[in-house]
């Protein structure tokens, strides 16, 4: 066993190019004033102290939190009743159902997103529900196979066995089946929270160019106006919102599953 | 720029599939192909271009005539193409516009060109001469590749044309065509406009017509609802999707020429006149084909066919009029023929403290809603 460890070298050495590398080239720049060459570095905390001093910066990143939890919501109100119905079919409609689900994401997502496009723009929407509307579709997928996973793990004998012991169904669902999917909920909160978090090109098409998320907002940064520290400074931020939020749901995923 | 160039590209694949396997290009003879490996040493380059800013044949073609290898990216702005030579990206010939070649030239990346291997330079426009020296006093550095202005397209049959030549940028903030504006996502164009509606020049460093021109971009921002946009605008207005938009000539003229409803204006109160120019980095590998490159797009049969094929207006007189004259592509196409000579039109100047201020301040404008 000990010679297959070898076999991980091509991964770790990946890594460190792909993303060791660039995040602490991230880093860096975070920290660091504009211009700086290799031999002259100045370091600095003012690109944070900007970001917070502004009223805009944080409101952007507000923004971006709120319409990540809403989609999350919405995500889960829809596709838990379609997983819930999904995971009662017979195996062979519940296989076509999987399929027809997972057969959007053949497609890359940016091509479906610059269709939504073209379907939004002929009803004069608000830019923030045509980003609603892209983003629910984009990441609904995801949420509907991870509860239905949850949901068809489920042993039948344990539904039984509740009506048996005299509960109905609401019970039934409230006690047995519910708690035993949580943690199908869970990860698809993070399928879907997360790459929400940070989508930029979501609300790019269909919010106009007029409704700036985080994800926006970096690009803006490093692509147009040049500005890589203050830009690099606003990713750090967010990534950190993103390890401390899959600090939580992990939690989570953790009590779900001492629950059972 | 799309629909109908989508159409061409398709015509020339299926062109190419019926001309068989020669190899070469069908519109160059083999005893024409000069070996670039043999003439200059080397025989690939690297082009970096704006998007949707040449003709479908001229790199083919090209290639054909060297027997050159040509890699041919493109880039959305002057800022994403400075983003990448900053981060150490290589090339042989790069199109920016004036005020981008004046910062490259300032901060030493660019080389002369060999003005002896350009044999092609056309009969220019004196406006074109007039803004290429503005930027290149020599004019060493840099060869001229297409020019415009940037004006309002509007649909004729909702917008008064009467109304819209009085107002100029000012129909911008009428409420009347509220959620019914493309406005276009550059600082640049933002802040020209702004400054220009105003009535200050749009190289303005005065902190007061900043904040003022500021306030302008908040006050439409706010009370207008327009969609900000880049490229996407050509297909949309050719689709008549809003009522105005702020373009560029070129895009304009294209789509005047797709859709017949739609007029063009460069506002009275002034505009930005502008030009994009070939230039070679000085850290190019293969400057003997760079040069002959750059010599190849200015002839006049090359630069007929992008203008033709793109709708800016080309920098050679004589191709403008055959294109804006009752044969061309262009017939009285009011967008391909900027306005020359009006004493409130400006060229950009290069001031990147300025521009990283005005830069914060767009993104402001956007965020704030």
């Amino acid at each position: 066993m000990k010679n297959f460890s070898k076999l991980t070298y091509p991964y770790v050495i990946w890594m460190t190019v792909m993303i060791i590398i660039p995040m602490l080239m991230i880093v860096l720049y975070a920290f660091t004033v504009q211009g700086n060459s290799v031999l002259t570095l100045q370091f600095t905390l003012g690109n944070f102290a900007r970001f917070f001093a502004d009223r805009i910066f944080p409101s952007v990143l507000w923004r971006s939190l709120k319409v990540a939890v809403i989609t999350t919501v919405i995500c889960i109100a829809i596709g838990y009743p379609a997983a819930f119905v999904m995971a009662k079919l017979k195996a062979n409609s519940a296989a076509m159902m999987v399929l027809l689900i997972t057969l959007p994401m053949w497609i890359n997502m940016l091509v479906r997103t610059y269709a939504w496009r073209g379907i939004l723009t002929r009803f004069s929407l608000p830019p923030e529900i045509a980003v609603y509307i892209g983003m629910v579709y984009n990441f609904l997928p995801f949420m509907i196979l991870q509860i239905y996973t949850a949901l068809s793990k489920i042993d039948p004998s344990l539904l039984i066995a509740a009506h048996d012991l005299g509960a109905n169904d609401r019970e039934t669902f409230l006690r047995v089946t519910l708690p035993l999917s949580l943690s199908g909920v869970v990860s698809g909160i993070t399928l879907v929270f997360l790459p929400a978090v940070s989508s930029f090109f979501i609300p790019k098409l269909l919010g106009g160019g007029s409704y700036i998320l985080i994800g926006n907002l970096i690009e803006e940064y490093f692509v147009s106006t040049g500005d890589w520290n203050f830009g690099a400074a606003i990713s750090l931020i967010m990534a950190i919102i993103i390890l401390i939020s899959m600090y939580i749901t992990r939690k989570l995923d953790r009590e779900t599953k001492e629950d059972d | 720029m799309y629909s109908k160039k989508m159409f061409k590209a398709a015509i020339a694949a299926s062109m190419l599939v019926l001309a068989g396997c020669s190899g070469g290009s069908a519109n160059v003879d083999e005893e024409d192909v000069i070996d670039a490996q043999e003439t200059f040493g080397c025989n690939a380059i690297n082009i970096y271009n704006a998007g949707e800013y040449i003709s479908e044949e001229a790199v083919p073609d090209f290639k054909a005539m060297y027997n050159a290898t040509v890699k041919y990216d493109t880039f959305e702005s002057n800022e994403m193409l400075y983003t990448k030579l900053m981060g150490g990206n290589s090339y042989d010939v790069l199109v920016p516009s004036d005020y981008m070649i004046e910062q490259l030239m300032e901060e030493g990346y660019l080389q002369e060109i060999d003005m002896d291997a350009i044999t092609n330079l056309p009969n220019l426009d004196p406006q074109v001469v007039e803004m290429w020296k503005a930027f290149d006093p020599e004019q060493k550095y840099a060869i001229p590749y297409f020019w415009g202005s940037v004006g309002l397209v509007y649909n004729k049959n909702n917008v008064d044309p009467e109304k819209i030549e009085s107002l100029g940028w000012d129909i911008l903030k009428d409420p009347e065509y509220k959620g019914r504006i493309f406005f276009y996502d550059s600082q640049r164009d933002a802040f020209m406009i702004a400054f220009k509606a105003l009535g200050y020049s749009m190289n303005t460093d005065d902190p007061d017509e900043i904040t003022e021109a500021y306030e302008w971009l908040k006050e439409m921002n706010d009370t207008m609802d327009p969609a900000y946009v880049t490229d996407e605008v050509i297909d949309a207005m050719i689709n008549s999707e809003k009522d105005i938009a702020i373009m560029y000539s070129g895009d304009a003229a294209y789509v005047l020429s797709e859709n017949e409803e739609m007029g063009w204006v460069e506002p009275h109160q002034g505009t930005n006149l502008w030009i994009d120019a070939m230039v070679i980095p000085a850290n190019a590998t293969c400057t003997g084909l760079a040069n002959e490159f750059i010599n190849y797009i200015i002839s006049e049969d090359v630069q007929y066919a992008n203008s033709e094929f793109v709708g800016y207006t080309s920098v050679d007189t004589s191709v403008v009029e055959e294109l804006y004259g009752p044969d061309g592509a262009f017939y009285e196409n009011p967008a391909y023929m900027p306005r020359k000579g009006y004493d409130k039109d400006e060229v950009f100047h290069y001031n990147p403290e300025l521009k990283k201020q005005l830069s914060n301040l767009w993104t402001t404008v956007k965020v704030n809603n």
